[in-house]
């Protein structure tokens, strides 16, 4: 570094000139229509993954933490199967000919640690950071960037080691999937078509508490701070993690009106789960209607949460320099 | 064409107004009180490809929200603005490939990660090809001689390295508009000097458009040919930096230096006395009096030396500044 770089010689002239060039021909090129879905496509994917990769090197610089994280959500999880077989002790089934055995609620209760799992890994820290971004003025740079903002936002983080419970729901479905394909009664086996449905269903449940999520913290935008995210993700998983028969009640239906139609945290679990552990057989018909009403809620928090995500930029302050 | 163009440009914001104690937090749960701040009151500005202009102006000037208006960050209450045929707040992609925003008190870099995967990821997310990564992030890295520090932890930089590692996260889509928000704020001498140096270079190679604020008139001075002086949410000089002291300032500082022996009691006929060191007297005089003023004490006093200057530009823009506010 010396004094000969305050004059520009030709050379430099000249590279910085090709150089402009070459970007104006990627940007005249990224602007022609055809195949221009397809590369914006894959430009997300790799945005993602870098996302995606960013934060495991950051996990691995922090191992300790990693591994407490780990380790205590696991116990967690596990402590929680240790109640359940508990209460089995004393029980055959969840309530009276709702078909909710062990092995069909074990099933259950692998479906709520996937879907929680995979919101926990990769939405809650970043509907979390969202409102944080809201707050400090952060989310500036997020505006500043080329890409859709929604995306930028809800994927920047990735949280590994909430997918430990991933795994552990593998571990219980398995188990349970085995007992009900080898029980000596009406024994429920594994078809590709259950489980294409099963992992679509669980995709739908996905979308839905990521929806809900996402659109509670845009709301720092109007309260300045939003600190009951953690809380109101408690209060709804605690709601989404039974089998909506218990809610069969005269209290309990006015509940299950609510937690199905208006904030529909009910299907996310139930609707997957029922069509893989089959509590009912045959099939009756008001599980059907569920199931397209659970596609049917999907699309609608989806473009509600979009929406609301979009009124939040617009009313967007940004604090102080 | 100009490449910023700004017409009557405005931004306010409804603050609650809290009161003292808690009797008042109480009432302010049920009924609250809110006030209109403008922080912009109708800004006009055009700027031509090329230009380094500065923004000056005291805290809460409106500079800071006028870089965020051109920007998109934020939504104006009124006026308009394009840069390079843009609405900036429509958030256009097309648009936002093409500017970059540094901001001295934030930090966008991943603060546990090495600032060289940042780099990648601004590479995705601009979709900028990899041999024009390469060589842009080479040349700035070589400017800003930050090359060891591209495999450290950005929490591990001191704030003079962090910040240069934020201008090239900027400039590695070779922006063709730069805005600068106090790119130079609490950094040391040192690297306040190889920042302003590499800005002067990198404008000179690249001819990008400019628009800087800061409150070091060494910045101002050492890299812009025009000023636009920001006060009370309103343009109130747009100019030369050399042309300020025209404007603003009515008064010369006469420096006189007396014979040995010559302690005059009746200096404060000529003009405001600043400062006195025997046998040196600073005095302010009217511009318009200066050759009277200078006429009577040559004939009346004996003088060794003579000197008429300008005051210094900081305290014109200081008594300014304090003018408008």
């Amino acid at each position: 570094m010396g004094a000969e770089l305050l004059i520009p010689n030709r050379s430099q002239a000249d590279d910085s000139r090709r150089l402009t060039g070459t970007l104006a021909a990627s940007r005249a090129a990224e602007k022609t229509p055809a195949g221009s879905w397809a590369a914006e496509t894959r430009r997300y994917l790799r945005v993602f993954l870098t996302f995606a990769r960013n934060s495991l090197i950051r996990d691995m610089t922090f191992r300790a933490d990693f591994l407490f994280h780990c380790i205590s959500s696991v116990a967690w999880t596990l402590m929680n199967v240790g109640f359940y077989l508990l209460v089995f002790r004393f029980t055959m089934m969840i309530g009276p000919d709702t078909g909710w055995g062990r092995d069909e609620f074990f099933l259950f209760l692998a479906t709520v640690w996937f879907i929680n799992s995979l919101v926990q890994a990769f939405f809650i820290p970043n509907a979390n950071e969202f409102s944080e971004l809201i707050r400090t003025g952060g989310l500036d740079f997020a505006l500043l960037k080329p890409i859709d903002t929604q995306f930028l936002i809800s994927f920047r983080r990735v949280e590994w080691s909430s997918l430990s419970n991933f795994a552990v729901g593998l571990l219980i479905a398995g188990i349970s999937l085995h007992g009900l394909a080898t029980r000596a009664e009406s024994p429920v086996y594994l078809t590709p078509l259950t489980l294409s449905l099963y992992l679509f269903f669980v995709g739908c449940g996905v979308a839905i508490m990521y929806s809900l999520m996402i659109s509670l913290a845009a709301t720092s935008v109007w309260l300045g701070r939003n600190q009951s995210l953690y809380d109101f993700w408690f209060y709804i998983t605690n709601f989404s993690r039974y089998p909506m028969e218990i809610y069969n009640t005269p209290w309990g239906r006015p509940l299950l009106g609510l937690f199905t139609f208006v904030i529909p945290v009910l299907v996310v679990v139930n609707v997957p789960a029922r069509i893989l552990a089959r509590p009912l057989n045959p099939r009756a018909d008001w599980e059907w209607q569920l199931a397209v009403w659970a596609v049917i809620a999907t699309g609608l928090c989806l473009i509600a949460s979009r929406w609301v995500f979009r009124q939040s930029l617009k009313s967007y302050r940004s604090a102080s320099s | 064409m100009p490449i910023i163009e700004v017409r009557e440009l405005t931004k306010s914001y409804r603050v609650y107004r809290k009161r003292e104690g808690l009797r008042a937090s109480m009432r302010g749960l049920f009924r609250r009180e809110y006030t209109e701040v403008e922080a912009v009151r109708g800004i006009n500005l055009r700027v031509e490809a090329g230009e380094f202009v500065a923004f000056l102006g005291p805290n809460g000037a409106g500079k800071t929200t006028t870089l965020k208006l051109l920007s998109g960050v934020i939504n104006p209450s009124g006026g308009t603005a394009t840069v390079m045929g843009f609405v900036p707040w429509e958030r256009r992609n097309e648009y936002r490939r093409r500017f970059a925003l540094v901001m001295g008190q934030k930090n966008q870099l991943w603060w546990d990660l090495p600032a060289q995967e940042s780099y990648r990821l601004h590479q995705q997310i601009y979709g900028i090809p990899e041999d024009h990564f390469r060589r842009t992030l080479d040349e700035l890295t070589d400017l800003l001689e930050v090359t060891p520090l591209l495999g450290q932890p950005v929490r591990e930089l001191s704030l003079g390295e962090r910040m240069k590692m934020e201008l090239i996260a900027a400039l590695l889509h070779s922006p063709e508009v730069l805005f600068l928000d106090e790119p130079t704020i609490g950094l040391d001498v040192i690297a306040q000097h190889t920042i302003q140096r590499f800005l002067r270079q990198y404008q000179e190679r690249r001819q990008t458009t400019i628009l800087l604020t800061s409150h070091y008139m060494k910045d101002v001075a050492a890299l812009c040919q025009r000023v636009v002086i920001v006060a009370g949410g309103l343009v109130q000089y747009d100019g030369s930096l050399a042309g300020i002291v025209d404007q603003f300032s009515g008064k010369k500082i006469v420096t006189l230096q007396f014979a040995a022996g010559n302690r005059p009691e009746d200096l404060a006929r000529l003009g405001t006395i600043l400062e006195t060191q025997w046998p040196r007297v600073k005095i302010g005089i009217a511009r318009a009096e200066v050759p009277r003023v200078l006429a009577t004490t040559l004939r009346d006093y004996a003088i060794e030396d003579v000197s008429v200057e300008d005051p210094p530009l900081e305290d014109v823009i200081a008594d300014l500044f304090h003018q408008v506010s």
